[in-house]
C-alpha cells in the first residue's frame, strides 16, 4: 500500500507543481460562471415575463383610438408608460421629438376581429426589441377579447413564477459543474497515462514494486481528489450565492462518483489505445455517448444531480447507490484488463 | 510550394501511422454513428429542465405531456397530504391548480402556466372558428415611412418569439468538428516536438513558415471538406458556408498552433485547449443569440451562419466585421510562430511568464528594435480588436456602472500591455541604450498602434457605430489627441520600468493603466 500513497503524492505534486494547470482550471471556473451570468441575460432578454420581474421596462407607447381601456391597462401593469394622442399624426410628431418610441393605433368601435396597427421604427434592432416586450401583454389582450366574445379557454390566467432561470440554474449550470471537473479528471488520467506510454517511463515505473493495478489506481485517486475539491469549491460559491441546494452531501459525492467512472473510463481508454490523440479522441466520444445513452434510459447521473439538489423527496441515496454499482463494474472491468498486463 | 506538399504529404502518413493499430477507422465509424443515432433519438427528449416538477392531477384536468414533468394521478384524499410533503409541487384539479407558497411550486407553475396556455392554443385552434379563437389581429406599420404597405397581419398567441436558439446550435455545429481537428494538429506539433523530430526538420533546407503551413494544409483541407459536408447534410449554400467557417477555422488552427509552442507536457496541452475551447465557443455562440438584438451580435461569424440559414441577406461590411480580425489574427499568429519555431527556444523550459517574454524577445528583431518595436504594435491590433469585442460585449450586456468601470480598466490594461510588453523586454535584457531610445521606441509603439487601430475601424467599426462605449474604446475623434495620449501613457510605464530598476513591470504598467482608464472616462464623459 505504500508505494500506492508514494505515487498518489507524486500525482498530486506534479499538478501542484506546473502552476499552469491550476491558472487554467481557475480560468475555467471563470469562464464557466461567466458565461452562464450571460446566459442568464440573455434569457431574460428572449423571457419578456423575467424582465418585467426585474423591473428592466422602460418603454413610452403612444395610443390613439377611442376603445383602448382594456389595452391601457394591461400596458401599464408590465410597466409601459402610456400616452394618449388623438390622431396618428400627433403621435407621430412626438415620435419624432422623442417622447414616444412605438405607436399602437385602436379602432374605434368594437368589432368580432379587432384589428391593431403597431407603429414600428424603421431600425430593425430596435423594433424587435420593441416587439419582444409588448408579446405577452398582446396576447393578454388577446385573451380578455376571447374572454369578451365568451370563448371558453382553461389555464389562460395561472400565474406562477417565471421558470427559465430556476430550470436553468437546476438542470444546466449545477450538473454542467459537478460534470466538468469531472470530465477533467478523465482528461488527466488519460493524458498523465499517454504520457507515461509514449515517453516511455512505465517500464521505469514497473521495475519497482508498482503494480499496473497501484500505478493507474494511484492516478485516478489523484484526478477524483482534484475533482472533489472543484466541487466543493462551487457548491460552496452556489450557496454563497444563495442558491437553495438540498442533499449537499450527496451532491459532493455525486461529483467524486463521477469523477471515478470517467478516470475509470479514461484508463481503460488510454491503456487500450496507448497515444495521446486515440486515447483523447476515444474518450470523449465514448463519454458523450454514455452520457447520452444513460438519458435515454432515464438514468442519467445529470438528472440525479438536478433532482437531489431541488429537493426531491424520491430521489436520495438508492439512487447514488445506484452509481456505485456502476463504478465498481467499471473498476472491475479495469483490474481484469490490468491483471492480463501484470501476467505478461 | 513544393516543399510544402512534401511536408504535408509526410504529416498525413504521419497521422496514418498514429493512428494503424490501435483504433481502426471501422471502430472510430461505428462510434460516429452511434452518436448520431443517439443524437437523433435525444432530439426530443432532452429539454431544458428534464424532470423537475412533480405533478398530481385528478378530475377532468388536461393532459400533460412535457419532459419537465413527471406526472402521477392523484385524489381528493391524498393530494394536500402529498403536496405539503413536498412528495408533488402541484395539484392539477381539472380547471383549477393548486400549489404551495414556496419556490419550486412557484416556479412549477410558471412552467405549467406557460405549457398549458400553449396547449389551450392549440386546442382553440383545432375546434372553434378562427374568428372566435382570436380576435385579435395586428398590423405592423413603419413609423419612419407610414406611407409604406403594412406587414401581413399576426395573431399574437399564435407568434413564437424570434430565439435563434435552433439555428445558433446548428451554426455551432460546424464548430466541434474543427475544434477536434486542430486538436489533433497540437497533437502533431507535440509529438515532434518530444521525440525531437522537429529538429530534423529544421536542419532540412526548409523555412519554419513552410513546415507550419505544410503540416496544417491537410487539416485545414479536412476541415473545408468538413465545413462542405455539414452545409450539404443541413441543405445550406455549399460555398457561403464555407466563406463563412473559413475564417473561424483559421482563427482556431492559430490558436492551436500556439498551443504546443508554448507548453511542454500533454496535461498542460490539454488544459489549455480545453480552455481555448470554452473561450471559443463563449466567444463564437453568444454574440450569435443576440442576432435581433444588437447589431454587436455580427462580432461573431455564428450569426452570419444564422442569418444564412434563415435565408436573410448581409452585407460585405457585416461578412468584414467578424472576419477579417480572425483572418488577420492568423496571419500574425503564423508569422510568429514561424519566429519561433527554432530549437533554441522550443527547448528551453520556463514558467509561462518568463516564456512568453522569452518569446517576445525572438520576435523583436535586435538589430531594428524600432521597426520592430512599430510593426509589433501594429500587428498586434486584430487580437486586441477581438478581445475589445469581448469586454464591450460583456460591457453592454450586464449595464451596471462597476461593471463599466471594471471593462474599462480591463481595456486600458490590455492595451497598454500590448504597447509596452516589448519595449519592456528589451530593457529587461538591456538592449536599449539611452532613455532617449526608450522615448523613441514608446513614440512608435503608440503609433504602429494607432495607425493599426485606425485602419481596422476604418472597415468595421460602423457596424456597431451605434453600440455603446465604441466611442472609448476604438477612440474616436481627433488622431493627435489620442496619439498624444497612447505616447504619453506608453511613456510613463517604460520610463518608469527602465529608470527605476527596483518597480516591477506590473507596479510601472498599474500606474499607466489608471491614467489611461482615467482618460477613457475623461473621453466618455456623461455616460459615467
Amino acid at each position: 500500500m505504500r508505494p500506492f500513497w508514494a505515487l498518489l503524492k507524486r500525482e498530486l505534486a506534479s499538478v501542484a507543481r506546473e502552476r499552469t494547470i491550476l491558472i487554467a482550471i481557475l480560468i475555467q471556473l471563470f469562464i464557466a460562471s461567466f458565461s452562464s451570468a450571460l446566459l442568464l441575460g440573455l434569457l431574460s432578454m428572449y423571457d419578456p415575463e423575467s424582465v418585467a420581474i426585474s423591473g428592466r421596462v422602460d418603454m413610452r407607447v403612444g395610443l390613439v383610438g377611442a376603445q383602448v381601456e382594456a389595452l391601457t391597462q394591461i400596458l401599464e401593469a408590465r410597466g409601459i408608460q402610456i400616452t394618449r394622442f388623438e390622431n396618428l399624426d400627433a403621435a407621430r410628431a412626438a415620435y419624432q421629438q422623442g417622447d414616444v418610441e412605438t405607436v399602437i393605433v385602436a379602432p374605434d368601435a368594437a368589432q368580432a376581429v379587432t384589428t391593431l396597427q403597431l407603429y414600428l421604427p424603421h431600425l430593425e434592432v430596435r423594433a424587435s426589441a420593441i416587439q419582444v416586450v409588448l408579446q405577452e401583454p398582446l396576447k393578454q389582450y388577446e385573451n380578455a377579447l376571447r374572454v369578451q366574445n365568451g370563448t371558453p379557454a382553461r389555464y389562460m390566467d395561472l400565474k406562477g413564477a417565471p421558470p427559465t432561470t430556476f430550470e436553468f440554474l437546476y438542470s444546466i449550470i449545477l450538473p454542467v459543474l459537478l460534470f466538468f471537473p469531472a470530465f477533467v479528471a478523465g482528461n488527466l488520467v488519460a493524458d498523465s497515462l499517454a504520457e507515461e506510454f509514449e515517453m516511455n517511463t512505465l517500464e521505469t515505473l514497473l521495475t519497482t514494486p508498482l503494480t499496473w493495478g497501484s500505478i493507474v489506481g494511484a492516478k485516478i485517486a489523484a484526478a477524483i481528489i482534484l475533482a472533489l475539491l472543484q466541487c466543493a469549491l462551487w457548491l460552496a460559491l452556489l450557496s454563497l450565492n444563495r442558491t437553495e441546494l438540498f442533499n449537499l452531501p450527496w451532491l459532493l459525492v455525486m461529483g467524486g462518483l463521477l469523477a471515478a467512472m470517467f478516470g475509470t473510463l479514461a484508463a481503460f481508454v488510454a491503456v487500450t489505445f496507448k497515444n495521446r490523440e486515440q486515447a483523447q479522441f476515444v474518450y470523449a466520444l465514448a463519454l458523450m455517448g454514455l452520457v447520452g445513452a444513460s438519458f435515454l434510459a432515464g438514468v442519467s447521473p445529470l438528472t440525479t444531480i438536478s433532482r437531489l439538489a431541488i429537493g426531491d423527496v424520491y430521489t436520495g441515496a438508492g439512487n447514488v447507490l445506484m452509481f456505485v454499482g456502476v463504478l465498481l463494474v467499471m473498476l472491475f472491468i479495469l483490474a481484469l484488463t490490468l491483471r492480463r498486463r501484470d501476467a505478461r | 510550394m513544393r516543399q510544402i506538399w512534401t511536408i504535408a504529404l509526410r504529416e498525413v502518413l504521419r497521422v496514418r501511422r498514429r493512428f494503424s493499430g490501435g483504433v481502426s477507422p471501422l471502430f472510430v465509424l461505428l462510434l460516429l454513428g452511434a452518436l448520431g443515432v443517439l443524437g437523433f433519438l435525444l432530439r426530443d427528449s432532452v429539454t431544458l429542465g428534464y424532470g423537475l416538477y412533480r405533478v398530481g392531477v385528478m378530475g377532468d384536468a388536461a393532459e400533460i405531456r412535457d419532459a419537465r414533468f413527471v406526472v402521477t394521478p392523484v385524489d381528493a384524499s391524498n393530494a394536500d397530504a402529498l403536496l405539503a410533503q413536498r412528495a408533488l409541487d402541484l395539484v392539477v384539479d381539472g380547471a383549477q391548480v393548486v400549489t404551495r407558497d414556496d419556490q419550486k411550486s412557484q416556479y412549477a407553475l410558471g412552467a405549467l402556466k406557460r405549457y398549458l396556455s400553449k396547449q389551450t392554443i392549440l386546442e382553440l385552434a383545432a375546434t372553434q372558428e378562427m374568428t372566435r379563437a382570436f380576435p385579435l389581429r395586428v398590423q405592423v406599420y413603419d413609423l419612419d415611412a407610414p406611407q409604406q404597405a403594412p406587414s401581413e397581419p399576426f395573431i399574437p398567441s399564435l407568434r413564437t418569439p424570434p430565439t435563434p436558439f435552433g439555428q445558433v446550435i446548428t451554426a455551432f455545429l460546424y464548430i466541434m468538428p474543427l475544434t477536434f481537428i486542430s486538436i489533433f494538429f497540437t497533437s502533431s506539433f507535440m509529438e515532434e516536438k518530444i521525440k525531437r523530430r522537429l529538429t530534423l526538420l529544421l536542419s532540412a533546407p526548409l523555412t519554419p513558415f513552410q513546415i507550419i503551413i505544410g503540416k496544417m494544409l491537410p487539416y485545414l483541407v479536412f476541415a473545408v471538406l468538413m465545413t462542405m459536408g455539414i452545409a450539404w447534410l443541413t441543405g445550406a449554400p455549399l460555398w457561403l458556408a464555407v466563406a463563412i467557417y473559413m475564417p473561424t477555422s483559421l482563427f482556431i488552427f492559430a490558436i492551436y498552433l500556439m498551443v504546443p509552442l508554448f507548453y511542454r507536457t500533454f496535461q498542460d496541452t490539454t488544459f489549455i485547449s480545453m480552455f481555448v475551447t470554452t473561450m471559443t465557443a463563449v466567444y463564437l455562440v453568444f454574440p450569435a443569440m443576440f442576432a435581433d438584438v444588437s447589431e454587436l451580435a455580427y462580432m461573431s461569424p455564428l450569426t452570419l451562419a444564422v442569418k444564412m440559414y434563415r435565408g436573410e441577406p448581409f452585407g460585405v461590411q457585416e461578412y468584414l466585421f467578424p472576419s477579417l480580425p480572425m483572418i488577420l489574427v492568423f496571419g500574425v499568429t503564423v508569422t510568429i510562430a514561424a519566429r519561433l519555431l527554432h530549437e533554441e527556444f522550443l527547448m528551453t523550459y520556463y514558467g509561462i511568464g518568463r516564456k512568453f517574454a522569452d518569446a517576445l524577445y525572438w520576435i523583436i528583431d535586435r538589430r531594428k528594435p524600432a521597426r520592430s518595436i512599430f510593426l509589433m504594435s501594429f500587428a498586434s491590433i486584430p487580437a486586441v480588436y477581438l478581445m475589445q469585442l469581448v469586454i464591450l460585449a460583456v460591457a453592454s450586456n450586464l449595464p451596471l456602472r462597476a461593471l463599466l468601470i471594471a471593462a474599462l480598466v480591463a481595456s486600458a490594461a490590455l492595451e497598454e500591455t500590448v504597447k509596452t510588453m516589448g519595449i519592456a523586454v528589451l530593457i529587461e535584457r538591456g538592449e536599449t541604450h539611452s532613455l532617449r531610445q526608450i522615448v523613441w521606441l514608446a513614440f512608435l509603439s503608440a503609433l504602429g498602434f494607432l495607425a493599426g487601430e485606425k485602419l481596422l475601424t476604418l472597415v468595421s467599426v460602423s457596424v456597431v457605430s451605434q453600440a455603446f462605449l465604441a466611442t472609448a474604446l476604438f477612440s474616436g475623434g481627433l488622431l493627435l489627441v489620442p496619439l498624444a495620449a497612447h505616447f504619453s501613457f506608453t511613456a510613463i510605464i517604460v520610463l518608469l520600468y527602465a529608470r527605476f530598476r527596483r518597480v516591477p513591470y506590473w507596479v510601472a504598467l498599474g500606474v499607466g493603466v489608471i491614467l489611461h482608464t482615467l482618460y477613457n472616462a475623461l473621453i466618455l464623459g456623461g455616460a459615467l
